[in-house]
């Protein structure tokens, strides 16, 4: 079966591990516990009529002491790039990560996250901010489970075009 | 040790240990700790993926003989849902070996670390979010209260002023009783108004104290006068007593500390049916700084309850809410009355004897005013607005609401003032351009252009001729501070906030009216290339007048001649024939001795430089 890596990346607490957990086990806990490493899921998913498995590897968050470690990025299909709209400073974090991950692996798929819709009277990022990038964005909660399962089955759907779009003869 | 025995201590250590074949595929050495799951290394740690590469380019490096390299943990689920922790290492030597760990105690000690730095910085980040929404809505909600003494404002404005023009009017007694109850309900209600706008600046910080000279008897004097009428009309009287050890001349907050007299006195009042009240101020014997002052008002009225005493002061109650039904008011007046003096350094409190009477005692810091200040200085004139009458101003009045400007009109009317109308910004800077006013008066908030463009547009043409500054008065609704330093800012003399009554507008017109006004002003044309010299020129024979008077008094005929001659020679050249006309004039009396004849000259030179206006 084929099988995609896809990583989450974002600041620290933007709801990386949480959103793979509403999508891998349908739960969300209120309770933070950072991640230290790496956190590799998997989950079989179709798209399109075609199976695959999604490796979700889960990313520490970034902080003022340690930088996200872009060579976990190798292999990877695409990212998913997680800001939380109660902190502006997280989508320019975002952004900041989007063009470190172009600069070295070149042009992967990814798309941008704003989580936490549930707390949207809280939200310090505006539409038109998200907007000003262009690139394909979802807005989520995993808490709430509001448009987790569009997002990740997004990417993937991106995935397998672009997978047979580079399998197709002639292209 | 041998390998075997190397083998068995990393076994017992938790490590699953493999070496890379040449093929560059792992196999196990020693036995496989009970946690590795079977299958393919890379099947079971898809971690290895990103972490070989480096691991090759680690053992392909000779200089790392004999050394490791750590992975970063990684988490994954094991079958039954628990998650495991690990991390690889890659030894360097002989073999290319690769350790795998199964961790806890270190993954939880690293976690614990980061978990602690962000929840603190995530805690930090909320503060700041939360202080930014406060603000904001501090912001939204003051704007929203300008807006609505704004909107209240403008129409009161008009209602207030008409029933003034409308009482001076002949009317019958039922017809003048009934305008009498119009302007006392509409006089309160804007009182109502007035109290929430001040309590809610305080409350949002925007209260700053001013900090002048002033004479304490004369704030508790007016205080007491403008009670006065209430309490003669309940039959109580209103007595102060100020102890000589208080210094009579003061630096504070005059108009803040009058508004907490009138509060405290007039909330006595409404309570009092017998009796009197007594302001008084004494020194506070509590405090060694000679200007904390203590005053206290008491009244013969019906006291606080006992349970209320701590509570009146602060907002919306009144002792009883029934009180505030029968007695009228907000409620804020004390509210207002404490936060003006915790801003005055003081502290407020209540003593009651129900049945008894009550005394309000507050403190509050000033310090002793030097001798006269520069802003005593420029204080208003202290004449009475009747004094207005028949000095026939020409006044310039902008607004584009008809009913004000009848109001404006009909206040003015008894003055013999000139008045010329206009209702945008833009017409007002026109006929500024082309007539000669003492004063404009000027809405703020007008179509095309609004007062404070016209304002400095003005500012900018008088810039280019000489002459005083006109006195431009910006009208405006809004009541806020920001609105006052917003006309000033734009070159206005003052700003006076709607709705204006009549004593107000005549009170501002008369401080603000030139000494000389523009009806005499003699307009002189000069040549444009001689205006940067003018006004030197101008000054200088300014000066002379005074020298001429002093040397009139001595009998000193030599310098009036010599001033005399000077001036009939240099005047016409600068344009001002006049000046050379008085010049021989002066020259010619002084050669014969007249002394009648040089003080007319002299106060005819004198006339005609305060009233020159060049362009
Ligand atoms: N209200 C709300 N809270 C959320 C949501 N997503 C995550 N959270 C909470 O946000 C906190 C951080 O969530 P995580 O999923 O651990 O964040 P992370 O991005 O994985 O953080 P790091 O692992 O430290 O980089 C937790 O307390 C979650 O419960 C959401 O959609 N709504
Ligand atoms: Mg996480």
């Amino acid at each position: 079966m084929l099988k995609k890596k896809i990583c989450m990346v974002g600041q620290f607490g933007v709801g990386k591990t949480s959103l793979v957990r509403r999508f891998v086990d349908s739960i969300f806990d209120e309770r933070y516990l950072t991640t230290i490493g790496v956190k590799i899921d998997r989950k079989d998913v179709s798209v399109d009529g075609k199976s695959l498995t999604l490796m979700l590897w889960d990313l520490a968050g970034e902080d003022d002491l340690a930088q996200l470690n872009v060579s976990h990025l190798r292999g990877a299909s695409g990212y998913i790039l997680v800001a939380d709209g109660c902190r502006a400073s997280t989508l320019e974090k975002a952004a900041e990560l989007q063009q470190r991950i172009t600069q070295t692996l070149g042009p992967i798929p990814f798309v941008l996250v704003v989580n936490k819709a549930d707390l949207r009277d809280q939200w310090e990022v505006q539409s038109s901010q998200v907007a000003q990038y262009g690139w394909p964005t979802f807005e989520t909660s995993a808490k709430a489970g509001s448009g987790v399962e569009e997002m990740f089955l997004g990417l993937a759907a991106i995935l397998i075009r672009s997978h047979a779009a580079s399998e197709a003869p002639g292209q | 040790m041998s390998p075997s025995a190397h083998l068995d201590l990393l076994a017992a250590l938790g490590y699953a240990v493999f070496e890379q074949s040449t093929d560059g595929s792992f196999h196990s050495l020693g036995d496989a700790p009970e946690w590795l799951p079977a299958g393919s290394l890379m099947e079971a740690f898809p971690f290895l993926e990103v972490f070989l590469p480096d691991a090759e380019a680690f053992w392909a490096d000779p200089a790392r003989d004999h050394s490791t390299l750590p992975s970063d943990f990684w988490t994954q689920t094991d079958a039954r849902g628990n998650n495991l922790h690990f991390c690889a290492i890659a030894v360097a030597g002989e073999q290319k070996l690769l350790l795998i760990e199964r961790t806890r105690l270190r993954f939880e000690q690293t976690q614990a670390f980061v978990q602690y730095a962000h929840q603190t910085k995530l805690a930090h980040d909320e503060i700041a979010r939360l202080g930014r929404e406060l603000q904001r809505a501090t912001e939204a909600k003051s704007e929203f209260l300008a807006r609505m003494s704004h909107e209240i404002r403008t129409p009161m404005n008009a209602l207030l002023g008409v029933a003034e023009l409308l009482s001076e009017t002949p009317l019958n007694a039922e017809q003048g009783e009934y305008v009498r109850i119009f302007r006392r309900a509409g006089d309160n209600l804007l009182n109502v108004i007035n109290d929430i706008l001040d309590f809610s600046k305080i409350e949002a910080g925007q209260v700053e104290l001013e900090y002048i000279a002033f004479d304490l008897a004369d704030v508790v004097q007016e205080a007491i006068e403008i009670i006065g009428v209430r309490a003669r009309a309940k039959g109580l009287c209103l007595n102060s007593d100020i102890r000589p050890e208080v210094p009579p001349r003061l630096m504070g907050d005059p108009g803040r500390l009058r508004q907490i007299l009138l509060n405290l006195l007039s909330n006595a009042v409404k309570f009092t049916d017998r009796g009197g009240i007594t302001v008084r101020v004494k020194p506070d014997a509590d405090q060694p700084a000679p200007c904390t002052l203590h005053f206290t008002v008491r009244d013969t009225g019906v006291g606080i309850p006992f349970d209320r005493v701590s509570t009146i002061f602060d907002s919306f109650t009144q002792a009883d809410a029934s009180t505030t039904r029968k007695y009228g008011g907000t409620g804020l007046g004390l509210a207002i009355s404490k936060r003006f003096v915790e801003l005055m350094g003081g502290r407020i409190w209540a003593e009651s004897t129900p049945g008894d009477g009550s005394t309000i005692h507050f403190t509050a810091r000033f310090s002793v005013a030097e001798t006269t200040t520069a802003l005593e200085a420029r204080a208003p004139k202290a004449t009475a607005p009747a004094a207005l009458a028949n000095r026939a101003l020409r006044i310039l009045l902008a607004d584009d609401s008809e009913d004000n400007r009848f109001l404006v009109r009909g206040y003015l009317r008894d003055t013999g003032c000139v008045i010329d109308e206009v209702t945008n910004g833009a017409e007002v800077v026109e006929k500024f351009k082309g007539g000669a006013y003492d004063m404009v008066l000027m809405d703020a908030e007008m179509p095309v252009m609004d007062g404070y463009s016209a304002t400095r547009a003005m500012r900018a043409l008088e810039s280019e001729r000489t002459g005083p500054p006109t006195p431009i008065l910006a009208l405006t609704a809004h009541a806020l501070k920001e609105a006052r330093d917003r006309s000033i800012e734009a070159g206005c003399t003052d700003h006076l906030t709607k709705p204006i009554t009549k004593t107000a507008l005549l009170e501002a017109v008369h401080r603000y009216a030139p000494e000389h006004p523009n009806a005499g002003r003699i307009h002189v044309a000069v040549e444009s290339w001689l205006k940067p010299v003018i006004p030197a020129y101008l000054e200088k024979r300014r000066g002379d007048v005074a020298k001429l008077r002093f040397a009139l008094d001595q009998g000193d005929y030599a310098t009036i001649r010599t001033l005399g001659h000077q001036m009939a020679g240099s005047g016409a050249g600068y344009g001002f024939a006049e000046i050379t006309e008085i010049g021989g004039t002066l020259e010619e009396s002084a050669l014969a001795g007249d002394a009648a004849r040089i003080r007319d000259g002299v106060d005819a030179l004198d006339r005609y430089l305060n009233n020159i206006v060049t362009e």
